[in-house]
């Protein structure tokens, strides 16, 4: 069903180009059905098969209005997350810009200085969390959506709450969204996707990514490293250091029951950690974490992360 | 190119009922009552379980998990190493832990005989069968037989409150037959000797069934079978777990035509279904750590065709089979609290398997015979459930959802009888392909050894020669002595192995085995029985037997019976007989410590039993009474899973009556 409502879509836009190649004076616009999309051949807005693919993809995902804005009354920004909400640990954030009027998706823009904000009233204290080096595109076929991560290190509640603030630049159109609030969800039971270890005087995060994915059998299992900044308000970028993380997933519910040919996570050019989880059944999973500099000392031990599937 | 060979020169034999012609492979229990003489059959008659039935046949043993279902063994090798077909149907057990053995899905009601074949010669419907073939024959009255017919029959014992009741119904003309009837079976816990309870030992049986024949021409038969059978809350005091229900469902539909042919005899095709459910169940023991759901289901579908000639000197067949079975099982543990835990344990895996057999029995000269029989058939595995597949994949990664065997047997032998002797000896060579637990189990515990299993996708097929011999002699002539051996040579034997790798998943087992092919094992068993009746009255019987069973370095393969004994007295009489028997097992010396088996003391038990017929016209009523552990030992066998101990005395009696 699914599929034939986009094909439709396919062949309504298509029709509508061959229309605008006509030069149909009745017809200098079509529209592609049910988005409000008009396809105009504007060059700095996407091609109807361009925008196909993001109306694909933005299905996929559920739009944060608090952290959607609006850029000089000429562009709207809406920002995404999978679910529309975040929660503790590594969550993406998807943003698109759409041309106000023909409601056209536009081609490319940026977005920098993704910047969260933690503010503990109770203990009058303000941090941020760690956070993806760059918003960026899927990749260069693919401009339209733009996407970074933040993994959060604490959830939202009546005292503590987060504010985010980043710049949005559409078409030689600049707008800062300053200290925009939405909250943070704590994750259910049996699942901690975020840890922290330090060495020296230098705190670091392990962000799990997208552990929710996982299934029975060999995954691919991928995280990131970020160092805590100082002072402790600016983001915590991906840190420089390299490091092995071995990982030794266990059940504690079955006596501690562990799967063989787990390769430990170990830093790859783009910045990223990769290794390899087996996970033998579902249920609750610890995966035991031991953190080893380049050297091979073992510098953090004991933390692990909680998967249940 | 072999194959060709091999299918050329060879065929099967089709046991023949006479009792000269009869080989040592070949043994048959006949369950039905009636008052034919110098059939086996058990002291308990028509009511006695089909396993108490099974153990009345040579070379023949069961695994005990609980007083319900106990799994055959032949030669010293379990359901792996045997194949047990139902009239020639196949059906598989739907039970990971082996709770099912393919033999509690029918009744004692439901058949006329077991018929084993020793060995490699199987029957015509076998595959697989290494250690032997069992074939549970059903019961169909027949055409022109008694007009009507009606069996009725109830047995109690007191040792666990067993209660059996049993009813049939046969009609018969010579166009159309049927026979129909039902069977319940309900047990307490029984005790052991001593006055010890067994915990968690009862259960309950209902089975219904109908039998239908219909001669569409004079020599066009069409015959149907359908089988129900419920067995609920039965427990395994040698398990952690209980069974919620075992449900069974076996249909089939054939027909025969029977030829007036100098050679050709009959051309029967059967098709054929059955379906098992078996649903585990610990909601009733106590101290469960984490309550888990284990449910397990197959279903076979199949077809067999044989075609049957005889002339004076040949007695051959040729059978044509193929069968499709689907065999799944998961499991869902609850630790409190916490999310459920999932694994796929058998990942529906479906067989198909198809294979030509054929056979031959050739009289010869001088007393002498030949039989010839030999089996080719190919099978096919897929993997169908994905999730099953991938967790198999974290410990064979290149393996595949795919896998294809060739699986083939070959066998000979030859009997000599001149007079007052008979000598026989055979060989063959067959290969079995491994079961889906040994191929593609998934952390399947084992409470024999404490180990979980893994199944190995890997595996290659196990195969096996065997010599086997035998001697009769009739030194007087109500005198029978009596010896026979066989020998299994294996190679590529399988059986799991420690694997230290790898972690175990039940909570307190002792670590995880994989199963292997070990290089070769052998497994000899040898056997001496007498008969003699020195007066018209009296009759001694007497067996002893031995077994060995040696792995690739020697030591000890598990559940090889030590030396076992038996003697019994018959008295008979024209109405009234009575037995008393003495049977035991010496101390198991050689048991498979490294496969974690431990040692089973000898025993010793006494037994009495008693039968008393009247009949009246065609009114045949049988009373039955007898005391099974007359001095209530406290024993086990070795054969009893984690050595549960055997019932003590036991007092029955049971009484049927055909009108």
């Amino acid at each position: 069903m699914k599929k034939t409502s986009t094909l439709i879509l396919l062949a309504i836009a298509l029709l509508g180009l061959q229309s605008c190649n006509s030069n149909d004076d009745d017809q200098t616009a079509s529209i592609l059905d049910g988005t409000g999309i008009t396809l105009d051949g504007d060059v700095d807005c996407c091609s109807a098969e361009e925008a196909l693919q993001v109306y694909k993809f933005l299905k996929t995902v559920k739009i944060i209005p608090e952290l959607s804005t609006e850029v000089d009354g000429k562009y709207n920004v809406f920002a995404y997350s999978k679910t529309g909400k975040f929660s503790v640990g590594y969550n993406e954030i998807y943003f698109v810009a759409v041309k106000k009027g023909t409601g056209n998706y536009v081609k490319n823009f940026d977005v920098t200085n993704l910047s969260p904000l933690m503010t503990m009233t109770a203990m009058n204290m303000k941090h941020s969390t760690p956070v993806g080096s760059s918003v960026d595109s899927f990749n260069d076929k693919y401009l339209a959506v733009k996407r970074g991560w933040v993994s959060f290190l604490m959830a939202s509640t009546d005292k503590d709450f987060w504010v985010l603030s980043y710049d949005v630049k559409v078409l030689g159109h600049q707008k800062t969204v300053a200290d925009a609030s939405f909250s943070v969800e704590a994750l259910p039971q049996g699942q901690t996707w975020l840890q922290s270890f330090k060495t020296g005087d230098a705190t670091y995060f392990i962000s799990l990514v997208d552990p929710q994915n996982y299934q029975i059998g060999s995954n691919s299992i991928s995280a990131y490293v970020s160092k805590k900044s100082n002072p402790a308000t600016q983001p915590y970028v991906v840190a420089e250091e390299v490091f092995t993380i071995e990982i030794v997933p266990t059940m504690p519910d079955m006596g501690g029951h562990s799967s063989p040919g787990n390769e430990a996570l170990t830093k790859q050019a783009d910045g990223t950690y990769q290794g390899l989880i087996n996970l033998t059944m579902t249920g609750y999973w610890k995966i035991d974490l031991t953190v080893k500099d380049k050297e091979g000392n073992v510098i953090a031990e004991n933390i692990h992360f909680d998967v249940t599937i | 190119m072999w194959t060709a060979v091999v299918l050329a020169i060879a065929t099967i034999i089709q046991p023949a009922d006479t009792a000269t012609d009869r080989s040592l492979q070949l043994d048959e229990v006949v369950v039905v009552s009636g008052s034919i003489q110098g059939v086996k059959r058990s002291v308990k008659g028509q009511v006695a379980s089909i396993e108490e039935h099974l153990l009345e046949l040579n070379h023949t043993d069961v695994v005990r998990r609980g007083s319900y279902a106990w799994e055959p063994v032949v030669n010293n090798m379990q359901s792996e190493r045997v194949s047990t077909t139902i009239d020639g149907m196949k059906i598989f057990y739907a039970c990971t832990d082996k709770m099912d053995p393919v033999t509690s899905y029918v009744e004692s009601g439901n058949l006329q005989s077991i018929s084993l074949n020793s060995g490699l010669n199987g029957n015509p419907q076998s595959t697989g069968n290494i250690g032997g073939s069992l074939d549970l024959k059903l019961r169909k009255v027949g055409f022109d037989n008694d007009a009507f017919r009606l069996n009725v029959s109830a047995g109690h014992e007191w040792n666990g409150h067993l209660q059996v009741y049993g009813a049939d119904v046969a009609l018969s003309s010579h166009r159309f037959y049927t026979n129909f009837g039902a069977f319940y079976r309900h047990a307490g816990n029984y005790e052991a000797g001593g006055g010890q309870t067994v915990q968690f030992s009862k259960f309950g049986k209902v089975n219904a069934f109908t039998n239908l024949g219909y001669r569409l021409a004079e020599n066009h038969i069409l015959e149907g079978t359908f089988i129900y059978d419920r067995a609920t809350d039965v427990g395994y005091p040698a398990l952690n777990m209980d069974v919620y229900k075992a449900e069974g469902i076996i249909s089939s539909l054939s027909y025969r035509w029977q030829f007036s042919h100098p050679f050709l005899n009959s051309w029967e095709t059967k098709v054929y279904y059955n379906h098992i459910t078996h649903v585990m169940d610990d909601t009733t023991r106590p101290d469960v750590e984490i309550h888990m759901d284990m449910p397990g289901k197959s279903w076979t579908t199949g077809l067999y065709s044989i075609l049957r000639a005889s002339n004076g000197h040949h007695n051959a067949s040729v059978n044509y089979d193929i069968y499709y079975n689907r065999l799944f099982a998961d499991m869902t543990m609850y630790p409190g609290g916490a999310a459920p835990m999932y694994m796929v344990t058998w990942p529906d895996v479906g067989t198909l398997n198809t294979g030509l057999a054929l056979a031959d029995q050739i009289s010869l000269a001088h007393h002498q015979s030949v039989g010839l029989s030999a089996k080719l058939a190919i099978q096919s595995q897929q993997l169908n459930n994905y999730e099953g597949y991938q967790a198999l994949k974290v410990f064979f990664s290149g393996m595949t959802d795919a896998y294809h065997q060739v699986i083939g047997r070959v066998a000979a032998h030859y009997a000599w009888s001149p007079e007052n002797w008979k000598l026989t000896i055979g060989t063959g060579w067959g290969s079995r392909a491994p079961t889906v637990t040994e191929a593609y189990g998934y952390y399947l515990n084992n409470t024999f050894d404490q180990y979980d299993y893994i199944g190995n996708p890997r595996l290659k097929n196990e195969s096996a020669i065997e010599v086997n011999g035998g001697i009769q002699w009739h030194p007087l002539p109500l005198l029978n002595l009596q010896w026979d051996a066989n020998a299994f040579f294996f190679s590529n034997y399988i059986i799991g192995e420690f694997e230290t790798r790898l972690s175990s998943m039940t909570v307190g087992a002792e670590g995880v085995k994989v199963y292997y092919n070990q290089d070769h094992a052998k497994i000899i068993n040898t056997s001496l029985s007498a008969d003699w009746q020195p007066l018209e009255w009296l009759k001694w019987t007497g067996q002893i037997s031995y077994a060995l069973g040696h792995d690739a370095q020697g030591d000890n393969l598990p559940l090889i019976s030590p030396w076992a004994f038996q003697s019994r007295l018959d008295f008979l009489f024209n109405r009234f007989s009575a037995q008393i028997s003495v049977k035991g097992n010496a101390r198991q010396a050689h048991f498979g410590h490294k496969y974690g088996e431990k040692e089973t003391s000898g025993y010793t038990i006494l037994n009495l039993s008693a039968q008393y017929n009247i009949s009246v016209q065609k009114t045949l009523l049988t009373l039955r009474a007898g005391v099974e552990n007359l001095l209530d030992k406290t024993y086990s066998t070795y054969s009893d899973w984690n050595n549960i101990p055997q019932k003590g005395r036991n007092v029955y009696v049971n009484l049927s009556v055909s009108l």
